[in-house]
């Protein structure tokens, strides 16, 4: 009996914690007796229902009450702390400036980090969809590509997928408008959107009859293109246009969705492409154009795909001996889509967000200081409260309830901050991945921020609830003030203060070693002059240029009418130039003298074949030999120009220029006549790699780059080039025209804009935490001044004041100097893939970010050291 | 709300006296629990209509844990103009013959 007395007290004491502390504390032993009771009668009455019943009401009235109790609390919290705030008006402004920043980054970053990295892919089914790749590593065959033949022999053999489709991509011409229109155009399977799950935005999709080898052309426009080249017409489909030599007809819009691997303007069946439907193209097991991507059944890992088609791989190279290099290893590498898409992103968008964590976690401790030296001048109404008989617990919600407004504002504004900036962060964001456009403001980021204000007011309002605690009943003491009050405060703003700095120094770290990079990035020498150079790619119309000769025709022509120009110094044509993103031509080759066994592997270069004045107009040094001439002819001896970089690795720099090499197993030679400066080609953070040059007339080119070097801005002869080319062939169109220097500007604009965003988190860091040593040390001078004045009383100089006020600042700044050292050590290696030509510890950037900060430090510690000498002793004696 | 002031009324009663007495008056049909009682207890705190005792009724042996609750001079004053109101409510709808006859309270 007793004990089931005591357990129902239990329970009931149980059920009283719903409710507000106060309400707890002034009514809670009084509605414990009531309750005992009220069961004490029904126990008397001996009825089971009747004690269910009274447990019941108790519950239903417990429920109802709590939370009428809660919001009213809160209502009256609020209330009195927005008085406070409009009190402090100084300090609620700079409190909401300094989170609004914080968590501004933070929004902001997360809406990227969102859309790009968390959410799936906006496809059907996207986390299934995967990327093949086919190498061979032993024969050196690598490569994202698979022939006709082996996806048809993959498609029928594969147990693990519910669809593969293929994908390649190629230029063609759209006539009948204004000027000749060149198309980026993705040449797919019928069913590769419906792999995707993409449905049409207007018309139709693909159908199998469209994909059949005598079906009538037909286009699907891509989103982009529609907007940008029909303005959105949505009569356009059913209309027809001259491509090339066939018409074609549009049969839909896409909707907006991120293309991979490119963006393309227009989609077409795999027949529409003449060479993927030649016959011999069909038959050549050796001919690998295809992109392939694939729809596991469900409940597969990638790693199980890739099992089952490097096991169909492995009875193709059993069926078809010759069309694989003996010794090869043919293996199948599945990779999912959404890694593919969000490869490039992903370290960047980690390493910005963290940074961006940084900068909250130092406006959160600044704001927590500023409420501790608040809370001195707040000492008296507190303690008038507890006084009155606010209990502590009450106190400190109301304090959180002071953070928890301030952190919202804080949320508020960094949320409009966050919005005012997306459009230059999406565009930022689009460098590294398709899914840019993806990124906006949603549901799940507004979720974030209001996380992000949530932990700010709890870290905010926390750090001065634990300073005050043991220390209310000494604050209405007469005296009793400062002594003991200070001592735990000012340990708590100290140690705030370190972390402050420490923080700081980790993000400063990494915004120096990440513009050490850019520095370095801007600084390497590309081995060519990208200043005054004009870039034109083209893409010659495959239905007319079929022969060498007409090839070799137009590229004569045009060189000619473009060399005319006065503007012009020097033009040359090219199958590449550098850091165009075109994809590399890789080949294999021999060496007279040096061919070795049959499964030996043979040296690879890559090539690109260039009309005579290429390195002229790039500026490229010719360290040895000839360059190309008129004299390089098709009908004239095969001739080839190596880069050091080549001659460096294969012939250990002795002279190459007696020597031949044979791109066709032996069967014609080609004679090595000079040597040319190394370049680099794939970006500048690539090293570049060995290149062997050929003459453009003996190797002409469907896809050229015309580069020419001009007197001026380049671009102010783009027009007039373009009517050049007019002039050659009215309707060839022009690609992509660009300055060189501006291909070398886009090569490294995604490093600047991280570093500049990293530098601007890092100011932002640095000025707050600054900020944040010079308040406590104003504060800790004007609570001393008392002691200050003694001392100066006694005979110490204004110098050693300024000494003492210095000393206690810059030890804080140094004590978080050192742990951010620690600390750095530790993280920046995780950043290594981000840096180039720095190494994480960077000396240099270690000890100048050591200076700045301490710089920083000492300027903020000074001014209130200065206040500090100045203190005429007669006046601070008397103020006590 | 109205019917703990009628149950304070008719003089000072402690928490459980006041559950007890509007169960009773209202034979049952408003039953309050702990939870509910003191939330209007609190209310009626605040807004000046009860006030706690000081002194506790000499009776002995009493739980120290009970309090008692008096009405204030305001308290009466609302309970009274909440009754006025009320009555004046009834006898409209006696007018219109919503009720049969006039109850003697």
């Amino acid at each position: 009996m007793k004990s089931e007395q005591s357990r129902a007290t239990q329970y009931y004491r149980a059920l009283l914690r719903l409710l507000p502390f106060d309400f707890r504390s002034d009514f809670g032993p009084e509605m414990e007796q009531v309750f005992a009771e009220q069961r004490a009668e029904v126990e008397r009455g001996a009825s089971k229902v009747g004690m269910w019943r009274l447990w019941w009401e108790t519950f239903r009235g417990i429920f109802t009450t709590a939370p009428r109790e809660h919001l009213s609390m809160l209502r009256q919290d609020s209330v009195f702390a927005l008085r406070m705030m409009r009190k402090n008006l100084g300090f609620t402004i700079a409190a909401i400036v300094v989170l609004g920043l914080g968590i501004g980054a933070n929004t902001a970053i997360f809406s990227v980090v969102n859309a790009v990295l968390l959410k799936p892919l906006p496809y059907e089914h996207g986390e299934r969809l995967l990327l093949f790749r086919q190498g061979s590593p032993r024969s050196g065959l690598i490569g994202n590509n698979v022939s006709v033949p082996e996806l048809m022999d993959y498609r029928r053999q594969n147990r693990s997928l519910d669809g593969l489709v293929e994908y390649h991509n190629m230029q063609f011409i759209l006539l009948g408008r204004s000027e000749p229109e060149q198309v980026e155009t993705g040449v797919v399977s019928w069913n590769f959107f419906d792999l995707f799950g993409v449905k049409p935005l207007l018309g139709r999709m693909f159908e199998p009859d469209d994909e059949k080898t005598d079906a009538p052309p037909v286009l699907l426009l891509s989103f982009e293109y529609w907007e940008r080249s029909f303005g959105g017409d949505p009569t356009v489909v059913g209309k027809t246009f001259r491509m090339n030599d066939k018409t074609h007809t549009v049969i839909g819009v896409l909707p907006p969705f991120p293309q991979y691997p490119q963006e393309n303007d227009v989609y077409m069946p795999s027949t529409a492409c003449p060479f993927r439907s030649n016959p011999q193209t069909i038959a050549n097991r050796q001919g690998r154009m295809l992109r392939i991507f694939g729809r596991m059944k469900p409940r597969l890992e990638p790693a199980q795909a890739a099992a089952d088609l490097s096991a169909v791989a492995a009875s193709m190279q059993k069926e078809f001996p010759k069309d694989y290099p003996e010794g090869s290893d043919l293996k199948v590498e599945a990779t999912p889509l959404k890694t593919e898409l969000t490869r490039d992103a992903r370290p960047t968008m980690l390493f910005l967000l963290a940074a961006a964590g940084f900068v909250l976690l130092i406006a959160c401790a600044n704001v927590a200081n500023l409420n501790l030296a608040r809370m001195v001048r707040r000492e008296r109404e507190l303690g008038v409260r507890t006084a009155m008989g606010a209990s502590r617990v009450r106190l400190f919600r109301q304090l959180l309830t002071e953070s928890f407004l301030m952190a919202l504002g804080g949320g508020l504004l960094g949320l409009l901050l966050a919005m005012g900036g997306l459009h230059l962060l999406t565009a930022y964001v689009a460098r590294f991945t398709p899914r840019a456009n993806e990124v906006h403001i949603d549901s799940a980021v507004l979720f974030f921020t209001l996380g992000a204000a949530l932990f700010v007011s709890v870290f905010t309002g926390t750090a001065p609830a634990l300073a005050r605690r043991d220390s209310l009943v000494t604050t209405l003491k007469e005296g009793g003030s400062h002594a003991t009050l200070g001592a735990a405060r000012g340990k708590m703003r100290s140690a705030l203060i370190v972390a402050q700095v420490a923080v700081s120094f980790l993000l400063l770290i990494g915004a120096g070693l990440t513009v050490r990079s850019l520095i370095n990035l801007q600084r390497v020498d590309p081995g060519f002059r990208p200043e005054n150079v004009l870039t034109m790619q083209l893409s010659l119309d495959f239905t007319k240029y079929m022969s060498n000769e007409s090839m070799l025709h137009f590229s004569d022509s045009l060189l000619e009418k473009i060399q005319a120009m006065p503007q012009v110094t020097s033009v040359a044509m090219s199958g590449e130039f550098p850091l165009d993103r075109s994809p590399a031509f890789n080949g294999q080759f021999l060496v007279e003298g040096q061919q070795g066994n049959a499964t030996d592997s043979k040296p690879v270069a890559e090539f690109n074949s260039v009309s005579p004045d290429y390195f002229r107009t790039l500026g490229m040094p010719l360290i040895r030999g000839r360059a190309f001439d008129g004299r390089d002819r098709s009908d004239k001896p095969l001739v080839a120009i190596v880069n050091q970089s080549l001659v460096r690795h294969l012939w250990h720099d002795q002279d190459p220029l007696a020597r031949r090499i044979s791109f066709d197993d032996g069967k014609s030679w080609t004679q090595i006549v000079g040597v040319i400066g190394d370049v680099r080609e794939r970006g500048l953070d690539q090293a570049p790699t060995d290149m062997i040059y050929v003459p453009l007339a003996q190797y002409p080119q469907m896809s050229p780059g015309l580069v020419a070097r001009t007197q001026g801005d380049p671009m102010n002869i783009a027009r007039a080039a373009v009517q050049h080319l007019y002039e050659v062939d009215p309707n060839q169109p022009a690609g992509r025209i660009q300055s060189l220097e501006q291909f070398r500007a886009d090569s490294i604009a995604a490093p600047r804009l991280t570093a500049n965003l990293l530098g601007l988190f890092a100011l932002l860091a640095l000025a707050i935490a600054a900020a944040g040593i010079g308040g406590v040390m104003a504060l800790s001078v004007s609570q001393r001044t008392h002691e200050i004045g003694v001392r100066m009383a006694i005979g110490a100089r204004p110098a050693e004041i300024i000494r003492m006020i210095l000393g206690q600042g810059m030890s804080l700044a140094l004590a978080g100097v050192a742990i951010g050292l620690f600390g750095a050590f530790a993280l920046t290696h995780a950043v290594k893939s981000l840096l180039f030509g720095v190494t994480p510890t960077d000396p240099l950037t270690f000890l100048g970010v050591a200076a700045v900060l301490a710089a920083a430090a000492f300027a903020a510690c000074y001014v209130p050291a200065r206040r500090a000498s100045r203190i005429d002793p007669n006046i601070a004696l008397r103020a006590e | 709300m109205f019917h703990v002031l009628l149950a304070l009324a008719g003089g000072d009663l402690h928490g459980y006296a006041i559950l007890k007495e509007v169960g009773l008056r209202t034979a049952g049909k408003v039953r309050l629990s702990t939870g509910t009682l003191y939330g209007i207890i609190k209310r009626l705190l605040s807004d000046g209509l009860i006030a706690e005792l000081r002194a506790r009724p000499a009776e002995g042996g009493d739980d120290e844990r009970r309090k008692y609750y008096r009405l204030t001079p305001l308290g009466r004053q609302v309970a009274a103009a909440e009754a006025e109101r009320m009555d004046e409510v009834l006898a409209i709808a006696r007018a219109r013959h919503l009720l049969k006859r006039a109850r003697t309270a």
